[in-house]
């Protein structure tokens, strides 16, 4: 669970994030968008305690950010960086992987036995050297190292930047699993097709500000609200917006055919 | 402008060649895009055109690769880059300087530009990217969009004959991925710039470029009009690429029966596809 109460940051002066207040409960799947600048990432980095909220209050799991150190909110909350680069820091996969797990798992056999289990789940030569891989397969190492600790609550910044099509789907059907076992996921994405697809609730951001909080098919037909936080409605809905009321409500593809076919 | 003859490439240490048996040519003031998966050898085509691949990284290389008449074996990246502008994938590897207005005078002034048009360049450079206001910002306080702007920024103020640019709005917002098309767009009829612009973002593609390169396996699997290529929405498919949601309905629609024209790329050609079926 994760509840922000009227908090705010502050980058030297700069307020990247104004009086957001929202509450993420267990299981949920929301996505954060807005254009850049938006305070999309801050938002991102005040749930897991690496941003402490300069005024306001961010609670995780139950624990106040402000008064939790960074190092124990890990533990049940794990994020996904922009850039993997910033988070890969082993000379093999099975070492990247095993770093996350000692801080989570006591015994070495048990850590042992779950990197084996994420190296076959997402078919990984554990001796591989990440940085010899592409962006997408060192997305995914980031992603799998997240993902072994089994974090309660998956706070994702772009998870999809810089992959192809295939590789999209593929950590998106990962990052769908992991919610379907409970985890609870915060996804910052630009990409309205993946947020239409996978998100269930959207939390809009702009200038700082939450300035929308719905379920997705709801945000997503809501033009006035994206065009406020210069969000470009994705293709579907831009195309039933040309057809008045006749396809309220219709987001994606499979709805968009199935309205039609019921209009013959 | 651009001749590539039976170019293979593979880099030193690889068991597979990025590039294989690679036939294409690009007219001046073309603007073209490339997409496929992952290891498709977008990005080594990229390194081809401006001679990255092979005189920096290194490897087997055989055929021949032409750029305004130049082969790139004998003129190497410093010569091609009086010709070819690239902006690569990983920015941060590309900037040199703290503060954005000190990014771009590095390559005005090590192009040797003369000193009375350099600040016209950079006026004109900072203002096509909208980016004007950053000026004096330093780098390392920008986001990763205004970073990939600055960047292109860099190149743009350079004035290259032709621009290769490696997902150029991999990290930007949709309306910023917008603004750098057009951009793209401002150059190629304004200035007549050759753009090849690799991208993920197939709407984008569709949207601007008048050519568009599927590759695959390291060499062109579909080249033609976006309307053609988007005529293949299963052979796309099957080369991992996404197919724009417009499209997708279009398949959709035909495997229920209810549609057997033309694929839409945009959503103005999907409203007429609906009309149609709905009439």
């Amino acid at each position: 669970m994760i509840e922000f109460q009227n908090a705010s940051f502050n980058y030297a002066g700069e307020q990247a994030v104004r009086d957001v207040s929202f509450r993420l409960e267990k299981g949920e799947f929301a996505a954060v968008i807005g254009e850049n600048g938006a305070g999309k990432t801050t938002v991102a980095k005040l749930c897991n305690g690496l941003l402490k909220p300069t005024a306001g209050t961010v609670c995780v799991n139950g624990m106040d950010t402000r008064t939790t150190r960074a190092s124990r909110i890990a533990r049940s909350v794990g994020i996904l960086f922009q850039n993997p680069d910033m988070q890969i820091c082993q000379n093999t996969i099975r070492e990247e992987i095993l770093f996350g797990l000692q801080y989570t798992m006591d015994d070495p056999a048990e850590r042992a036995r779950r990197c084996d289990e994420v190296l076959c789940e997402f078919g990984f030569d554990g001796g591989r050297n990440p940085f010899s891989t592409s962006r997408g397969e060192r997305q995914r190492i980031a992603l799998a190292s997240l993902m072994a600790c089994r974090p309660e609550v998956l706070i994702l910044d772009e998870p999809t930047t810089g992959l192809d099509y295939r590789e999209c789907m593929e950590v998106m059907e990962k990052i769908r699993l992991s919610n379907e076992r409970g985890a609870t996921v915060m996804m910052v994405s630009h990409d309205m097709e993946i947020v239409q697809d996978f998100a269930r609730r959207v939390l809009v951001v702009a200038d700082g500000e939450l300035i929308g909080d719905g379920p997705t098919g709801e945000i997503m037909t809501d033009v006035e609200l994206l065009s406020r936080a210069s969000v470009a409605p994705a293709q579907i809905p831009a195309l039933a917006l040309r057809f008045g009321d006749m396809f309220p409500g219709v987001f994606t593809v499979r709805q968009m055919a199935d309205a039609i076919e019921r209009r013959l | 402008m651009i001749r590539l003859h039976n170019l293979n490439f593979k880099y030193r240490g690889a068991t597979d060649f990025a590039l294989a048996d690679m036939n294409l040519e690009i007219g001046e003031g073309e603007f073209v895009g490339v997409i496929g998966s992952s290891g498709a050898g977008k990005t080594t085509l990229t390194y081809a055109l401006n001679g990255v691949v092979p005189h920096y990284y290194g490897g087997d290389f055989y055929g021949r690769a032409e750029v305004n008449g130049l082969d790139t074996i004998e003129a190497g990246p410093a010569k091609l880059s009086e010709i070819v502008g690239s902006v690569f994938q990983d920015i941060d590897g590309q900037m040199v300087a703290s503060i954005v207005e000190d990014e771009l005078l590095f390559g005005l002034e090590n192009f040797g530009v003369p000193r009375k048009e350099i600040g016209e360049r950079l006026a004109m450079a900072l203002e096509t990217l909208g980016i004007s206001d950053l000026r004096d910002r330093a780098i390392a306080t920008l986001s990763g969009g205004q970073k990939q702007k600055v960047a292109i920024a860099a190149i743009v103020a350079l004035k290259p004959r032709v621009l290769v640019l490696d997902e150029p709005t991999g990290e930007l917002d949709p309306k910023s991925s917008v603004q750098v098309f057009e951009m793209l767009k401002k150059l190629n009829e304004d200035f007549g710039m050759t753009v090849v612009v690799v991208e993920q973002k197939i709407m984008l593609l569709c949207e601007y470029v008048r050519r568009l390169i599927v590759m695959g396996g390291g060499r062109a699997l579909l080249d033609g009009t976006v309307r053609d290529v988007l005529q293949n929405a299963e052979a796309l498919g099957a080369a991992g690429v996404s197919v724009p949601r417009v499209t997708s309905l279009a398949v959709e629609l035909k495997r229920r029966g209810l549609y057997a024209g033309s694929y839409p790329a945009s959503v103005p050609e999907a409203e007429r596809m609906v009309r149609e079926v709905l009439a």
